[in-house]
């Protein structure tokens, strides 16, 4: 059985989560303050973290930071609407995806289960999401059988998102890692590689079902039969 | 353009034209007497400050007939020797003109840059704290929603197995984070009507107990921590009840809020000679010396577990001074809040 630690400060909250993850079959451990979250972690250490972003003692963003110095385990934040660049800096922490206050058990499960699935990372070299299939020693890409031409930046692109399935990438983290350093800031080159990705992938590019947009945090490549 | 008269200035431009003329006087065997005519401008330009050009033009004009009067040969006639003393009393009084219509402008516009400061302070202020209650107010609003969201999904999810006590448990908490969301829209209702002024108290004798009862039934089952000392010799009191028993509960409410969980909150009833006194007493951190006016301030909250939209205390007070009542905090080892009603 995976275990959960879940960091907030309202009892309310943190009754209400403990009861359903304990319903859904999870262990759950949970902390009220960052310094109980960081105690919590390092005498039972979870499988994964569900954090809020707004603790009495120090911010979630600091508390994410913290446990990466000394561990891997999936931190999900909860952040408010709104408040975009907490959530920029909670990801650039270290924090491996949010979900938005208030939500949904299932949207949480969903994502929980994202997470501890990414925690054993898959060495395939070729990778299957959905009808699309990624070879990634070929370099070649198909789409229900067909092949599927792309430049190698598109190409670049679209292996990154697809080894993180599931996962939320930051805008910066994608620039960096498929541009290089010095576009880290150019958020609009990114916006027009994804929509000429979704135009060869996605059957309905207006309304994609693979790649889906995070307004103003990044990206995230999912299968559309799994996560839907 | 109506010309306000007002007295003062008139005794005052009187009396600087006469002090100037006096010091003339008193230099004139020292100092060619034309050139003593510009110490007029003495007396043109603090009245142009203060009260404007039209009295002050009168200051430049009375000026002008006085050093002609005593000091321009022929002496004491209003007539002229020398054609060029004309020339210079024509000087001295443009000069005065124009003095005190430049004195009046920069008199105006120092106002105005004083006025747009004020105005431009005053928007600051205001939108500061607008953002301030949009985000504590959207913080307060979602808390609750959060808990009932969760908890509800959470009950029409299969794959989320629940026990009877479970299912119990989420259930109590939708309810009760439902009530929260109400309290938290009744206490900014009540704030708004509080500071537009139609909070108009309908006053009848009630009880210290009435009101007590009235408040715990209203906080429900967060009212269980409540342990009251009633006073039976309390004499009634001429309130609004609802106002005072929202001024209680707020009270009672911030109490419950910042005290440990399993603690009590003390509700104490004193009757003094005129007026009978409510205690609330908790064993939280209570609040700083500093703080114990501030924390009546809307949208102020305690330094650690930040809940609670910061309108409670605010609200409090609000009505209790409607009513004619006092709320305070008191020194103490933990919170102690007082709401002292008029008997």
């Amino acid at each position: 059985m995976s275990r959960v630690l879940v960091v907030d400060d309202e009892p309310q909250i943190l009754r209400a989560l403990q009861t359903s993850l304990r319903g859904a079959g999870y262990d759950v451990d949970t902390a009220a303050t960052g310094e109980q979250a960081l105690t919590s972690a390092a005498t039972r250490p979870p499988d994964a973290v569900i954090l809020d972003l707004v603790l009495p003692d120090i911010r979630g963003t600091e508390v994410a930071r913290e446990l990466r110095r000394w561990t891997a385990v999936p931190v999900i934040v909860l952040s408010a609407i709104g408040d975009e660049s907490e959530k920029v800096a909670a990801l650039d922490a270290g924090a491996d995806d949010y979900v938005t206050k208030p939500f949904g058990v299932d949207e949480l499960l969903a994502r929980l289960r994202a997470a501890l699935r990414r925690a054993e990372p898959s060495t395939e070299p070729v990778l299957e999401i959905g009808d699309l299939r990624i070879d990634l020693e070929a370099h070649e890409v198909t789409r229900a059988g067909e092949r599927v031409q792309l430049t190698p930046h598109e190409y670049e692109l679209l292996q990154l998102l697809a080894r993180h399935e599931g996962k939320l990438l930051t805008h910066q983290a994608i620039l960096r890692e498929v541009w290089g350093e010095a576009y880290a800031g150019e958020s609009h080159y990114l916006h027009v590689y994804v929509s000429q990705l979704r135009r060869k992938l996605e059957p309905d590019p207006a309304r994609p079902r693979t790649i889906l947009t995070e307004p103003g945090v990044g990206y995230r490549l999912v299968n559309p039969l799994r996560d839907s | 353009m109506r010309i306000r008269v007002d007295p003062v200035g008139v005794i005052t431009a009187a009396a600087s034209v006469a002090f100037v003329t006096a010091a003339i006087a008193v230099l004139k065997p020292y100092v060619p007497v034309l050139s003593l005519g510009v110490l007029y401008e003495l007396a043109v330009l603090p009245v142009a400050v203060l009260w404007g050009v039209p009295l002050a033009t009168a200051v430049s004009v009375a000026s002008m007939l006085a050093f002609n009067w005593f000091f321009l040969p022929p002496t004491h006639t209003f007539q002229l020797q020398d054609t060029a003393n004309w020339l210079a009393l024509a000087v001295y009084l443009v000069t005065g003109i124009v003095v005190s219509v430049l004195a009046t402008q920069v008199r105006r516009r120092s106002q105005l840059a004083a006025e747009r400061a004020m105005e431009a302070e005053a928007i600051g202020r205001s939108d500061a704290i607008k953002t301030a209650v949009l985000h504590s107010v959207s913080h307060d609003l979602r808390s609750p929603l959060t808990a009932i969201v969760a908890a509800a999904s959470s009950l029409g999810n299969p794959q989320v197995k629940l026990g009877r006590a479970d299912r119990d448990e989420l259930v109590a908490t939708i309810r009760s984070e439902a009530d929260r969301l109400d309290r938290i829209v009744g206490n900014l209702l009540d704030l708004s009507r509080l500071t537009s002024g139609v909070a108009a108290p309908h006053q009848e004798l009630w009880t210290a107990d009435d009101l007590v009862s009235r408040a715990l039934d209203q906080l429900g089952r967060g009212g269980e921590r409540v342990v009251t000392e009633l006073d039976a010799d309390a004499p009634p009191v001429q309130v609004d009840a609802a106002q005072i028993e929202r001024s209680l509960v707020n009270l009672l409410d911030n109490a419950l809020k910042f005290s440990p969980p399993e603690t009590p909150v003390t509700l104490r009833v004193e009757s003094r000679a005129d007026e009978v006194r409510l205690h609330v007493l908790d064993n939280g951190p209570g609040v700083e010396p500093a703080a114990r006016e501030l924390v009546f301030e809307a949208f102020q909250r305690g330094s650690d577990g930040v809940r609670g939209a910061g309108l409670g205390l605010a609200i409090a007070r609000g009505f209790a001074e409607v009513n004619g009542a006092r709320v305070w905090a008191e020194n103490g080892e933990g919170g102690h809040f007082v709401l002292a009603l008029p008997a």
